[in-house]
């Protein structure tokens, strides 16, 4: 593959990974409990003075496309300032006149069009700007990205172990955006620096494959960690076992914690450092 | 070493793991938990010392000025194998690459052997010194680092620019005449042919050639080279002053490029020519002849600095020793120099043949906004005085415009 296609490879699968990982963290965080909705809901419910957002439909594979749709457009219209100015002008335009048309009482606009579309923008909203930060290498935009896609699926009701397979697909899923958005942003700079040559292309292959195979061995590593409460749920007494403080969020913490302890010694007890002293003592 | 993204991978991280548990999101903590593991797991890749022998290697150790150079960058791999290097070859100001790069990124397998070529173009005269380069080994996806400087040091001579001199005679009326001295393409007397030219009214009969008048019916009368050689002395003025201006354009430079050009031709007419270099100190190169003498001149002139403000009179002593009534080229903007009158009269005293050559990069530095108008014009007129003191002494002087050719400037004032 060469250097443009495979950074054109990363971009794609960055974007693919936005929107799996948003889809996800919906699908492991309903959206009817998000704090961040529950608070927009309140706002807008205090303007109207009635139920608003509760009455519109919320279906997040729709925001996601949407967000699709307007990350697209963004990037597009970007690269054009004159369409860009016009495009935000036309949006600007009837966003008044949809208002004016309705404070005035006068030929009407079905304002529940623009409310679910406002909605769904909502919802789309870190893909749009995730979008902007993997096609136009704005590390910034990234960030707010994975800020969002963070934040605003929380809700108090918090997930338990049913929902592991949704969690690591999240989890691979939302490291895989991070990683190729940012390594996108990094090497077409070098890229470029390097005029695309033969030899910087095997340094991005070499990038893509390690980081394939490192994400899925600490996913791995993760699944194995989560598993691990388990086996030691087994090897523990019954009292300690079925404990509550065990099978709590915070029994599992401690497994991990204690998991990842053993294996930092392991390592450090075969690491060849380590070996070579032991020769020479 | 640890990179920004690293530190909030691990803020991240960290936060999450101890955030999470308070809303019993699991989702969180698996993930705070996976960014922690992630960067443990690349803290193992790509991230140990490494060892790299660097080379380079040029198509030519000495160059004139704006020749281009080119450089073979050999990096050769010496221990394991390394995904992501990083090479920075460490150039001085003065070069700048023409061609290719001197910054590379590679992935080098164990004891594989990669060769970067680029070219240099040398823009000013000196010895530069090139190295060490700069290693950088990034983990892929920039978590960590390892900087380290390889040793490999390179020198390259850049040589002033030479320009071709002709048809201008310098030499003096008194030439030395060594026993089986080198004839010299120049019209003259001795028994080498020259060439032939149409005749003219007090020619001599004998000089005639008959064969060229039997076969065209037109007088033709043949030319001999002429066999006069003698000593010439250059001066050289490397005051700091003049080095005002910018680093390419400089008095200096162009009075190195000047005494280059002199040297080269004096030195292909057989003659014997000697440097005096005065600034911080005085510097004599001995009057000599050969390549070797002309590279042993261009190599003191790549290395001149612009220092001190000794002048022109400490140069009375060394001239002494010189053969008298020879020539002596003086090339300087005898700025600043109080006491270039007195010595510019001492000289001429002496009988030495006197040319003074004035590198004039005023309008320059006007154009560039480096001098005010005022400055300008107050410059100028002080120059205009130095060389009118100058010829009033008896000597030949010019006010050079490094635009124009120095043999066309030369011819005018030697006329």
């Amino acid at each position: 593959m060469r250097t443009n296609t495979s950074l054109s490879f990363m971009q794609a699968v960055a974007t693919f990974a936005l929107m799996s990982c948003l889809g996800l963290a919906y699908a492991i965080n309903p959206i009817e409990d998000s704090l961040f909705f529950k608070a927009i809901d309140a706002m807008v419910e205090g303007v109207y003075q009635e139920n608003v957002l509760s009455n519109l439909n919320n279906s997040v594979v729709a925001g996601l496309l949407l967000g699709l749709l307007s990350g697209t457009s963004y990037v597009f219209l970007s690269m054009n300032k004159k369409a860009y100015d016009f495009f935000l002008l036309f949006i600007f335009v009837s966003i008044i006149l949809v208002f004016v048309s309705s404070l005035r009482e006068y030929d009407r606009f079905p304002y529940h069009i623009t409310q679910q579309l406002f909605l769904w923008f909502w919802i789309g909203i870190p893909v749009t700007v995730g979008m902007a930060g993997i096609w136009q290498n704005s590390i910034g935009n990234q960030v707010i990205s994975a800020f969002l896609i963070l934040v605003m699926p929380i809700g108090l009701g918090g997930n338990t172990n049913d929902q592991i397979y949704p969690i690591l697909g999240f989890v691979f899923s939302f490291i895989l955006y991070l990683e190729l958005s940012y390594g996108h942003t990094r090497y077409s700079r070098l890229a470029r620096v390097m005029y695309f040559s033969k030899e910087f292309e095997t340094v991005l292959h070499w990038f893509l494959t390690t980081l394939v195979f490192t994400l899925a061995l600490t996913t791995a590593l993760t699944s194995v960690a989560f598993l691990f409460h388990d086996f030691l749920g087994d090897i523990l007494p019954y009292s300690f076992s079925n404990s509550i403080e065990f099978n709590t969020i915070y029994g599992q913490a401690l497994s991990i914690l204690v998991f990842f302890m053993i294996w930092a010694v392991l390592q450090t007890l075969f690491s060849r450092g380590y070996l070579a002293r032991q020769v020479e003592d | 070493m640890w990179t920004r993204k690293a530190v909030v991978y691990i803020g991240l991280g960290t936060t999450l793991v101890l955030f999470s548990p308070f809303i019993d999101n699991l989702q969180l903590f698996l993930l705070g938990t996976t960014i922690l593991g992630f960067v443990a797991v690349h803290s193992l890749v790509n991230t140990r010392p490494i060892d790299v022998k660097i080379t380079r290697s040029f198509d030519a150790e000495q160059v004139f000025e704006n020749s281009p150079v080119s450089v073979d960058f050999i990096i050769q791999n010496k221990g394991r194998s390394v995904g992501f290097l990083e090479v920075y070859d460490n150039l001085p100001p003065e070069v700048e690459v023409d061609k290719g790069s001197n910054h590379t990124i590679i992935r080098l397998q164990k004891d594989e052997l990669v060769i970067n070529k680029y070219h240099l173009n040398c823009r000013l005269r000196g010895q530069f010194r090139l190295g060490n380069p700069s290693l950088r080994i990034y983990n892929p996806s920039f978590l960590f680092y390892y900087e380290a400087d390889v040793e490999s040091k390179s020198s390259l001579v850049v040589l002033p620019q030479m320009e071709q001199i002709d048809g201008v005679d310098l030499s003096t009326e008194f030439p030395k005449m060594y026993q089986g001295a080198m004839p010299i393409r120049r019209i003259g007397t001795s028994g080498e042919f020259y060439g032939i030219r149409e005749y003219s009214p007090g020619d001599d009969f004998k000089n005639i050639n008959w064969r060229v008048f039997g076969r065209t019916r037109k007088l033709m009368i043949n030319q001999y080279e002429s066999e006069d050689i003698s000593d010439i002395m250059l001066v050289l003025d490397a005051r700091e002053i003049a080095g005002t201006g910018t680093v390419l354009q400089n008095p200096l430079n162009y009075s190195c490029r000047a005494i280059a050009s002199l040297v080269n031709y004096f030195l292909r007419a057989r003659n014997r020519v000697g440097l005096t270099i005065y600034g911080e100190t005085v510097k004599v190169i001995n009057p000599d002849t050969g390549e070797r003498h002309l590279y042993d001149i261009l190599t003191a002139l790549a290395e001149i600095k612009a220092q001190g403000s000794l002048g022109l009179h400490t140069i009375l002593g060394d001239l002494r020793n010189f053969t008298p009534r020879s020539p002596v080229m003086v090339v300087s903007t005898l700025e600043n120099d109080p006491t270039s009158t007195e010595a510019l009269r001492e000289i001429t005293a002496r009988g030495f043949k006197l040319t003074v050559i004035a590198p004039d990069t005023l309008n320059y530095d006007r154009d560039s906004r480096i001098i005010s108008p005022t400055v300008y014009f107050t410059a100028s007129a002080s120059l205009d005085n130095k060389i009118t003191e100058a010829r009033s002494l008896g000597a030949k002087a010019m006010r050079w415009d490094p635009e124009t050719v120095l043999s066309t400037s030369l011819a005018e004032v030697i006329r």
